[in-house]
């Protein structure tokens, strides 16, 4: 089923802050923030991510879309709505 | 969980120990004397499919699940006793066969992967450098792009099979302000392409019988189409490589740990001292049952983990954890029975500090346990 883009921003959000910015300031992170190339997720936090977005949205991301595609929440949020609109 | 082995799984077990012992075991102490590496061995393991075993068939695999994969390399290191050849085949497998299977164009896949899996093809993963050890997305290997695909520059080292390898697999930069975000990419290089060769082959203190060694690559120029999947996704493709490696290298272990602990019980019970066997004493029969103990955990971490395969990048951290786990047992376990064999145990004949040599690279290749420490770290939100 799919989810709403602000249902699955806040979900991530909140996943972000609680996994990788503990004790930030949750308005530090906006929907454009760089999370990759920002350095927020390295290699194994991205994996982590990965996995969260599997088991909350039930979707799987290929190669190029976990290389290429996580770098902000706004990105996250398309990837999970395509891949759900493809489901 | 239910990790009862099926009658298809318990036979394929059965059968490749029977194929292990039979065809693979004679002459492996010259073998590995003469750090030697039995191309012919190699192409009987591939004629039972051992080079293939998750691949699917169409390509000229088994076609077996990720669980059965490690239980089938499990029966390798149970009966086989070349250390070096079984880590050839898994590194083969693992680290190039998988990534090919995995993210390989269809036309890769029916160029390259029925070679891979009868033995007729063998491969070498080529992402270590000589400066960047475990820190491995730092490469300095660059693939510059050109009219007609890429050009490749750069070296590897300790790259497994390396110097008997037919096919590489090659992780370069293309992109370096990048870097493992989006900024490497992986290559397929045949043996025979203009620039690349095998360099310097290194002498070991263990897994003797497989050739380790450096990859030089000096203007290599591919086709575009010799990238694997898609640029810049290289490291999602080590990742998932790793993954299978951790898991399904260190279920040799498990065999090898079960082998280990029958000949440290043969041994005790027949080894007799002030007229007993020295299995009756506790200093020996204790060692013994930590190692059974040892054993079956191993197996549960590695056969939970194996069932888990490909369903979730969660994996990462099953695989860590199985892969510090096989490898720390393995090297506790051959110390153990030479200890329990005492001056047998340190005698070439017995095998022994030959699995216990071997079983020193375990800590350290495929991520060391350091590598593995700050993994689990990680996923625990340290």
């Amino acid at each position: 089923m799919a989810t709403n883009t602000q249902t699955i921003k806040d979900t991530v959000k909140n996943y972000l802050m609680t996994e990788f910015l503990p004790g930030e300031d949750p308005n530090d992170l906006t929907d454009t923030t760089p999370l990759v190339t920002g350095g927020i997720l390295d290699s194994i936090s991205t994996f982590k991510l990965v996995g969260f977005l599997h088991s909350k949205f039930d979707v799987k991301l290929n190669a190029n879309e976990i290389a290429n595609h996580l770098n902000t929440l706004n990105d996250i949020t398309d990837i999970v709505q395509a891949k759900q609109g493809v489901a | 969980m239910d990790f009862n082995l099926s009658e298809e799984q318990q036979s394929l077990r059965e059968e490749i120990i029977r194929f292990a012992r039979k065809e693979l075991n004679e002459g492996v102490i010259e073998r590995d004397r003469a750090q030697y590496f039995p191309h012919d061995l190699w192409m009987k393991c591939g004629e039972m499919g051992l080079q293939g075993l998750p691949v699917p068939v169409e390509y000229g695999g088994s076609g077996l699940d990720p669980l059965t994969t490690a239980i089938a390399m499990e029966a390798l290191g149970y009966g086989c006793e070349d250390g070096g050849l079984t880590f050839a085949i898994a590194a083969h497998l693992l680290a190039c066969v998988v990534p090919v299977w995995k993210h390989g164009s269809e036309a890769q896949k029916k160029r390259y992967l029925p070679g891979l899996c009868n033995g007729g093809l063998i491969a070498v993963n080529g992402i270590t450098e000589a400066a960047s050890g475990s820190d491995v997305f730092s490469m300095a290997t660059t693939a510059m792009a050109t009219d007609t695909g890429y050009m490749l520059n750069g070296s590897k080292t300790f790259s497994s099979n390396g110097p008997v390898a037919d096919l590489a697999l090659i992780y370069a930069s293309t992109d370096a302000e990048k870097g493992y975000r989006g900024g490497i990419s992986a290559f397929l290089v045949e043996k025979n392409t203009p620039g690349y060769r095998s360099g310097q082959r290194f002498e070991k203190m263990g897994l003797r019988t497989c050739s380790i060694g450096e990859l030089v690559l000096e203007d290599v120029q591919v086709p575009a189409d010799a990238m694997l999947g898609e640029i810049g996704t290289a490291a999602v493709i080590f990742a998932e490589s790793m993954a299978w490696e951790r898991i399904c290298l260190v279920a040799c272990h498990v065999g090898t740990m079960e082998r280990l602990l029958e000949q440290a019980i043969n041994y005790a019970r027949t080894r007799k001292t002030g007229g007993q066997p020295i299995g009756k004493m506790q200093a020996i029969s204790h060692r013994i049952a930590d190692m059974k103990i040892r054993l079956e955990a191993t197996r549960l971490l590695v056969y939970r983990a194996a069932s888990r395969l490909g369903d979730s990048w969660e994996i990462d951290l099953d695989a860590a954890i199985a892969k510090i786990h096989a490898s720390e047992a393995l090297v506790k376990t051959a110390m153990d029975t030479m200890q329990i064999l005492g001056g047998y145990g340190f005698m070439v004949d017995y095998g022994v500090e030959r699995v216990l040599r071997d079983a020193m690279a375990s800590t350290i290749y495929s991520g060391t346990s350091e590598v593995q420490r700050n993994i689990i770290g990680r996923w625990l939100g340290l």
